[in-house]
C-alpha cells in the first residue's frame, strides 16, 4: 500500500543546476542524483501536493567539500504558495503518530484538509484545529472513530473547537459521516484496560442489547460502553474500576454510574448466553 | 440556550394560535414609530401604565429623580458584582440574536429561498391534520433605538437594578421586574431587550427601559423597534428515534451525541433551527415572526411522528 502511492505521484524533481540532466537513482538510499554533479536531488518523499521541485539540502557524501562544509546550501521553500498545508501536512502526520493511526486514514486526512484548504470557506479558522476536524472525519469515515477527547489529547485545539470546525467542514464539502455505535470502540477500549477477548466480546453484546432495549435513551454511547464494560468486568475475574475505565474511554465516573443504574435492573439479559460468570449476575456490584 | 432550556415550560393549554393576546395593532405601532408623540392604545392588562411621553422633558422632572436615587447608587455599585455571572448569559443571548440582526438579509419574513425542483425541502403537512400542539414561546429578542448618545457611568450610578462593568462588557446590563426582562444599554443608543415572553410584552419592556433612560436626563425616542429571535419550546408527548431522523432528513440535521444531545434540525422554509430531543421535547428558535414558529412545529409534527418508538 505504501509503494502504491509513491509510484502513484511521483514528483517531478530535477536538479537545480542542472535541469536537463538525467537523475539516476540510488538503489541504497532509494534517493535521485544528478549524473552532472552528484547533487542528491530526490529524496523518497511524498510529496504529492504540488509539482513544483522539492529538493532539500545535500546530505549525501559527494555533497561536503574537502574541510568538511557542505557544499550546498539550496534549503529554499520551494512551495511558498503552499507552506500553510505542507505545516498542516506535517501536524496532521505528527497528530496521527501520537495514536498510532496507519497510514490510510493519515492520507484520507490530508485529502480532506486539501479539499477544505481550496475551498477557502474556512478560511479564517486555525488550520490546527480544521486538521484536527479532517482527522476525526477521517478517522470516522474508515469506520475507526475516534472520539473527540482523543483527538484533543494530541492537538492543541478544544474540544469546543473542533466540534464546531467539524461541523462547518461536513457542510463546506457537503458530505455527511455514520452515526457512532458502542461496537465502534470496544476493541479500543477492552484492550487499553488489558481485558480479554471473552469480556469485550461480552461488553459488546451488553452495550448492543442496552441500545435495542433502549434502557438508556439519550446518552452518548461512549458512556453506554463504559458502562457496559464496567459490567462486563465486574462479572469477569478481570475486574476494572469506574475510575480506570472513566481514564480510558475519557468519560466521568459519575457518568459510567448513571449509566450502569440504567441497565443494572436488566443485567441478566443482557449478558451473552455463553458467557462464564466469575461473579453471579446478582452479586453485581449496585451504585 | 442555557436559559431557555432551564425555564421549565408551564403546562400546555391548548389554545388557538390566534389568541388575544396578539394585538391586531402591532402593525400600527411599526408606522406610528417614529413619531411617538401620541398616545398608545394599549390591551386592557397594561392600561395602568402611561407610557405617552414626550421627547423633551422639563428640568425638575430630571432634578426629582436624581435626589430620589441618589442614595441608592451606592447599593447598586455593590449589588452589581453579584450579577457579574447573569450577565454573561445574556451576553451569549445577545451574539445569539445579533448575527440575524446585522446579517444582511435578501429576503422578507415568510419567502423562501430560490426554489428549483431540486431544492431540498421539509416535506408539507396536508392541512387536515393538525397536531393539536400549540408551541409556547419563551423568550424574544428585541432591539430598539433610544436615537441618542448615553453616559453609560450616569446611567448606571443613578438607575435601579443596573450594573456595568466597562472592562467586561461595554454596555449597561438593566432589569425590570414587570415584564421580567434584561436590558443592554449601549453608550450610541441603541439597546436590546431579552426575556420577554411575548411580542408585546417585549415592546412594553422596552418602552419601560426607554422611560427610565429619558427619567435620567436623555432625550431617548423609541425607533426602529424590531424583533431580532423569537424561541419557542413544547412537547410531543412520545419518545422520538433521532438515530431514524437523522438517517432520512441529512441534509437538514445534525445529531452529534458527543457533542450535544439534542438532534438540530435546520429546516428552510421558514428558516428555523429547531432542537430535538430523545424525551419528545422540541426548542424552536430563529423565528423573527410568531407564525414562523407555529409553521414549523407543523411541518415537523408528523415527520416526528414517523419516528416515534415503539414502546
Amino acid at each position: 500500500f505504501f509503494f502504491f502511492l509513491s509510484l502513484d505521484v511521483l514528483p517531478r524533481v530535477t536538479c537545480p543546476n542542472h535541469p536537463d540532466s538525467i537523475l539516476v537513482e540510488d538503489y541504497r538510499a532509494g534517493d535521485m542524483i544528478c549524473s552532472e554533479c552528484g547533487l542528491v536531488v530526490g529524496k523518497s518523499c511524498l510529496c504529492f501536493i504540488n509539482n513544483k521541485n522539492c529538493s532539500f539540502q545535500g546530505t549525501g557524501a559527494a555533497s561536503f567539500d574537502e574541510f568538511g562544509n557542505s557544499k550546498y546550501q539550496n534549503r529554499r521553500t520551494m512551495s511558498s504558495s503552499d507552506r500553510a498545508m505542507m505545516n498542516a501536512f506535517k501536524e496532521i502526520t505528527n497528530m496521527a503518530d501520537r495514536i498510532n493511526l496507519p497510514r490510510n486514514i493519515v492520507d484520507r486526512t490530508n485529502n480532506l484538509f486539501k479539499q477544505v484548504y481550496e475551498q477557502k470557506s474556512l478560511k479564517g479558522r486555525s488550520n490546527d484545529a480544521i486538521a484536527s476536524a479532517c482527522l476525526y472525519i477521517a478517522c470516522r469515515q474508515e469506520g475507526v472513530p475516534r472520539t473527540f477527547k482523543e483527538i484533543c489529547a494530541v492537538s492543541r485545539i478544544s474540544k469546543k473547537e473542533i466540534g464546531r470546525c467539524f461541523k462547518l467542514i461536513l457542510k463546506a464539502l457537503e458530505t455527511s459521516v455514520d452515526l457512532i455505535t458502542t461496537g465502534d470502540f470496544m476493541s479500543r477500549f477492552c484492550s487499553n484496560l488489558g481485558l480479554p477477548k471473552q469480556v469485550q466480546m461480552a461488553a459488546t453484546h451488553i452495550a448492543r442489547k442496552a441500545v435495542e432495549l433502549d434502557l438508556v435513551p439519550g446518552r452518548s454511547p461512549i458512556s453506554v460502553a463504559a458502562a457496559a464494560i464496567y459490567m462486563a468486568s465486574q462479572a469477569s475475574a478481570e475486574k476494572r474500576t469506574q475510575k480506570e475505565i472513566g481514564d480510558i474511554a475519557g468519560v466521568a465516573d459519575v457518568t459510567i454510574r448513571q449509566s450502569y443504574r440504567l441497565i443494572y435492573p436488566r443485567a441478566p439479559d443482557l449478558f451473552p448466553a455463553d458467557f462464564k460468570f466469575d461473579t453471579p449476575v446478582d452479586k453485581l456490584p449496585q451504585l | 440556550f442555557k436559559d431557555d432550556l432551564s425555564t421549565s415550560p408551564q403546562l400546555f393549554t391548548p389554545m388557538s394560535p390566534y389568541d388575544v393576546d396578539l394585538p391586531i395593532q402591532t402593525t400600527e405601532d411599526v408606522l406610528f414609530g417614529s413619531q411617538f408623540n401620541q398616545p398608545k392604545e394599549l390591551p386592557t392588562d397594561f392600561s395602568s401604565v402611561d407610557l405617552s411621553f414626550l421627547p423633551d422633558i422639563t428640568q425638575d422632572n430630571k432634578e426629582q429623580n436624581l435626589s430620589e436615587d441618589g442614595h441608592e447608587m451606592q447599593r447598586e455599585l455593590d449589588g452589581s458584582t453579584s450579577r457579574n455571572e447573569d450577565s454573561s448569559i445574556f451576553m451569549d443571548e445577545s451574539s445569539l440574536s445579533y448575527p440575524d440582526a446585522t446579517q444582511p438579509s435578501p429576503e422578507g419574513p415568510g419567502v423562501c429561498p430560490p426554489l428549483t425542483p431540486m431544492t431540498p425541502m421539509t416535506p408539507v403537512t396536508p392541512a387536515s391534520e393538525s397536531s393539536g400542539i400549540v408551541p409556547q414561546l419563551q423568550n424574544i429578542v428585541s432591539t430598539v433605538n433610544l436615537a441618542c448618545k448615553l453616559d453609560l457611568k450616569n446611567i448606571a450610578l443613578h438607575a435601579r437594578n443596573a450594573e456595568y462593568n466597562p472592562k467586561r462588557f461595554a454596555a449597561v446590563i438593566m432589569r425590570i421586574r414587570e415584564p421580567r426582562t434584561t436590558a443592554l444599554i449601549f453608550s450610541s443608543g441603541k439597546m436590546v431587550c431579552t426575556g420577554a415572553k411575548s411580542e408585546e410584552q417585549s415592546r412594553l419592556a422596552a418602552r419601560k427601559y426607554a422611560r427610565v433612560v429619558q427619567k435620567l436626563g436623555f432625550p431617548a425616542k423609541f425607533l426602529d423597534f424590531k424583533i431580532q429571535n423569537m424561541v419557542g419550546s413544547c412537547d410531543v408527548r412520545f419518545p422520538i428515534r433521532l438515530e431514524g431522523l437523522v438517517l432520512t432528513h441529512q441534509q437538514f440535521s445534525s445529531y452529534e451525541p458527543e457533542l450535544f444531545p439534542g438532534l438540530i434540525y435546520r429546516m428552510v422554509k421558514p428558516r428555523i433551527v429547531l432542537l430535538i430531543f430523545v424525551s419528545g421535547k422540541v426548542v424552536l428558535t430563529g423565528a423573527k415572526e410568531r407564525s414562523e414558529i407555529y409553521e414549523a412545529f407543523e411541518n415537523i409534527y408528523p415527520i416526528l411522528k414517523g419516528f416515534k418508538k415503539a414502546s
